[in-house]
């Protein structure tokens, strides 16, 4: 039965559903998670890393984080390769913007930019949605720290701490469990690298594995955001006593 | 009609040093021999060590310095890296000869060092990209004949960067005395590898 | 009031792009009009769609972009323009200067065209930075003063609005001028 509605991306099934759309939710449910914090002094963003070997090259550029402009970094669950096409096409609209009105773009409507493109994927057909949820943290001068979660459907929302990607159920019942409000910086990083511990297969995490960002503040008020080395990641988590004892098994 | 170079006005120079360069603008922004505004800077930053000057139609160097922050923008977040002097000039050239039969209508100086090695490069431009590369200065703008004498007096090789920034303020702050339709305070950045200095020379108010 | 060198003497040379930003305008007319209502339909519009208001910062930049890109077009608009506004999210004002080439500049007082010759001197020796609103109509009053002595033409008065952080109004200006304007 389902077949006759599930070969179109555009085509609603008898019972109201666009099953293109929840394949593509399904696909995002396999890859690695990401989660993302929003603290009272800035936001953390940490992703779990699936393709991991020792023949990969560490030094090269982040898997699953991405910077988009000057104050605004996001999180990608999904396939990478639609992932590289709308970040690209969200590295444009920002800088579009900061070419037209001299300013940043507020966070909400680069999201809004985004989920509009993934929106038309729905509608008015294409081979394919794209198969990536997106976890965006960033900072506008109006309403500050900002996190974003959105879906190949074109759905949005605001968060104060979500996940996405593989076990994100339970990642998302350990985040509502933990969250405090007013946290700083600093707990959330703790809580997400205690989080993802725990929603990983592995009980104790390595650098390899995972990858974190953070946006935040300096004293004189300037924005910056961060994708960590190895070296922090490892300090990080040995700091919260997560880190695998260092064997050299795997170098 | 004024040629659309000298509508604004407006002076620009750029000089090695020894493991260092400068580069200095005036401030003024007028209309023919008007001043509306003694604070419209020419210099602008593309990366830890890479900096372009542009003088000439006012409305050309916003236009065309709003481009290259969106170009380098672009370029940094795709290659995970600030962009080389080197590299910057060529796409200055490139992107000023797109417009080779309807050119913005700018003089642009680039002034930065080399990463890694930390070599000083300067260069210049006419408006369709032509580029002008100099081991020693680089000058645009209405006083560009007063700049080139200053210049050809005060510059000397291996200049320290206290030196080089003695040496290039007043090299500009003598030739825009002399032009009337540039002044009106300058910007002088120097620029060292861990290091970049900028400073505001008040110069005369007339 | 009308004659054949005055089709109007109230003609508003302003229009409000939003709550905290007014555009005034001169140059060609039929050009200044159009270019106005259209920078103000799309600041409107921004306001509309994004429910935030632009800064009058993005505002003058938005329009240099439209001015400068008109001036590259077959048929360029000639309009010069002030903008002033108030930043919704700082409070801080501020006020633009752009001429018909799109030439931007931040200023803190601006005039176009014989105005500037008349009035630049007078505001270069009276401003200063923190000049309260009551004293900027003081020194306005000075510059129409200076105006009506010295154009050749007889410009029928200013019309003055004042952008405040609660908004833009009207404010009377030079009551008691004996110009007719209206009959």
């Amino acid at each position: 039965m389902s077949r006759r509605y599930d070969s179109r991306t555009t085509i609603f099934s008898p019972d109201g559903r666009l099953y293109q759309v929840e394949y593509a939710l399904e696909a995002i449910s396999h890859a690695g998670t990401a989660i993302g914090i929003l603290a009272k002094d800035g936001i953390v963003l940490a992703a779990e890393r699936k393709v991991t070997s020792k023949l990969l090259e560490q030094d090269t550029s982040a898997e699953k984080l991405y910077i988009l402009n000057d104050n605004m970094i996001c999180a990608v669950a999904g396939m990478t390769a639609d992932a590289n096409i709308l970040i690209n096409y969200a590295r444009q609209a920002a800088q579009r913007y900061l070419l037209t009105y001299n300013e940043d773009i507020p966070c909400e409507q680069l999201v809004r930019r985004l989920c509009d493109l993934k929106q038309g994927y729905t509608q008015h057909g294409g081979l394919r949605p794209f198969g990536v949820s997106f976890i965006y943290a960033g900072w506008d001068p109006q309403r500050q720290f900002q996190l974003y979660l959105s879906n190949p459907s074109g759905n949005y929302g605001g968060w104060k701490a979500t996940s996405s990607g593989a076990n994100h159920a339970s990642a998302q019942s350990l985040l509502k469990q933990d969250y405090k409000e007013d946290c700083t910086l600093d707990e959330a990083c703790a809580m997400a690298v205690k989080v993802l511990s725990k929603t990983m297969d592995s009980t104790k995490l390595s650098s390899d594995k995972i990858e974190f960002a953070t946006v935040g503040q300096t004293k004189d008020g300037k924005i910056y955001h961060k994708l960590w080395t190895a070296d922090e990641i490892t300090a990080l988590l040995k700091k919260h006593d997560l880190a695998k004892e260092d064997t050299s098994e795997e170098k | 009609m004024p040629s659309p170079f000298s509508i604004n006005g407006g002076a620009c120079v750029a000089m090695v040093g020894k493991d260092c360069v400068a580069i200095a603008c005036d401030l003024r922004l007028g209309l023919q021999a008007l001043t509306v505004s003694n604070n419209f800077p020419k210099i602008f930053q593309y990366g830890d060590h890479v900096f372009l000057g542009l003088t000439g139609l006012a409305t050309d160097v916003t236009t065309v310095s709003d481009l290259f922050r969106y170009k380098v923008n672009m370029y940094r977040l795709r290659e995970e890296r600030h962009i080389a002097p080197r590299t910057f000039a060529n796409l200055v050239s490139s992107s000023l000869y797109e417009r080779r039969f309807g050119p913005w209508f700018v003089s642009p100086v680039v002034a930065g060092l080399e990463p890694k090695t930390g070599k000083p490069f300067i260069c210049g431009f006419d408006s369709i990209g032509c580029i002008d590369f100099a081991k020693d200065f680089i000058v645009s703008g209405t006083a560009t004949d007063q700049l080139f004498g200053m210049c050809e007096s005060l510059w000397e090789p291996d200049l320290g960067p206290d030196e080089l920034f003695e040496t290039i303020s007043q090299a500009l702050l003598n030739a825009v005395d002399r032009d009337a339709l540039s002044g009106w305070g300058a910007h002088v950045y120097i620029i060292e590898k861990d290091k970049v200095t900028k400073r505001l020379l008040k110069g005369r108010q007339d | 009031m009308r004659g054949p060198t005055i089709l109007k003497a109230t003609d508003d040379k302003t229009r409000q792009l939003n709550d905290h930003t007014l555009l005034a305008f001169s140059g060609e007319p039929g050009d200044t009009v159009q270019f106005a209502e259209y920078i103000q339909a799309n600041s409107q519009l921004y306001s509309m769609r994004n429910e935030s208001e632009l800064s009058p910062s993005a505002l003058a930049h938005f329009v240099r972009g439209e001015l400068a890109s008109s001036l590259r077009s077959r048929n360029p608009y000639s309009v010069n323009l002030l903008l002033g506004g108030v930043d919704p999210i700082t409070n801080k004002p501020s006020l633009y200067w752009l001429d018909y080439l799109a030439s931007l500049a931040k200023v803190p007082y601006a005039a176009h065209g014989y105005a500037q010759y008349y009035c630049l001197s007078l505001l270069d020796k009276h401003h200063n930075p923190n000049i309260s609103l009551e004293e900027g109509l003081r020194l306005l009053k000075l510059c129409s003063d200076e105006l009506k002595r010295r154009l050749p033409i007889d410009f029928k008065g200013l019309a003055v609005k004042a952008v405040t952080k609660d908004g833009i109004k009207a404010m009377p200006f030079d009551e008691d001028d004996k110009v007719v304007r209206d009959t």
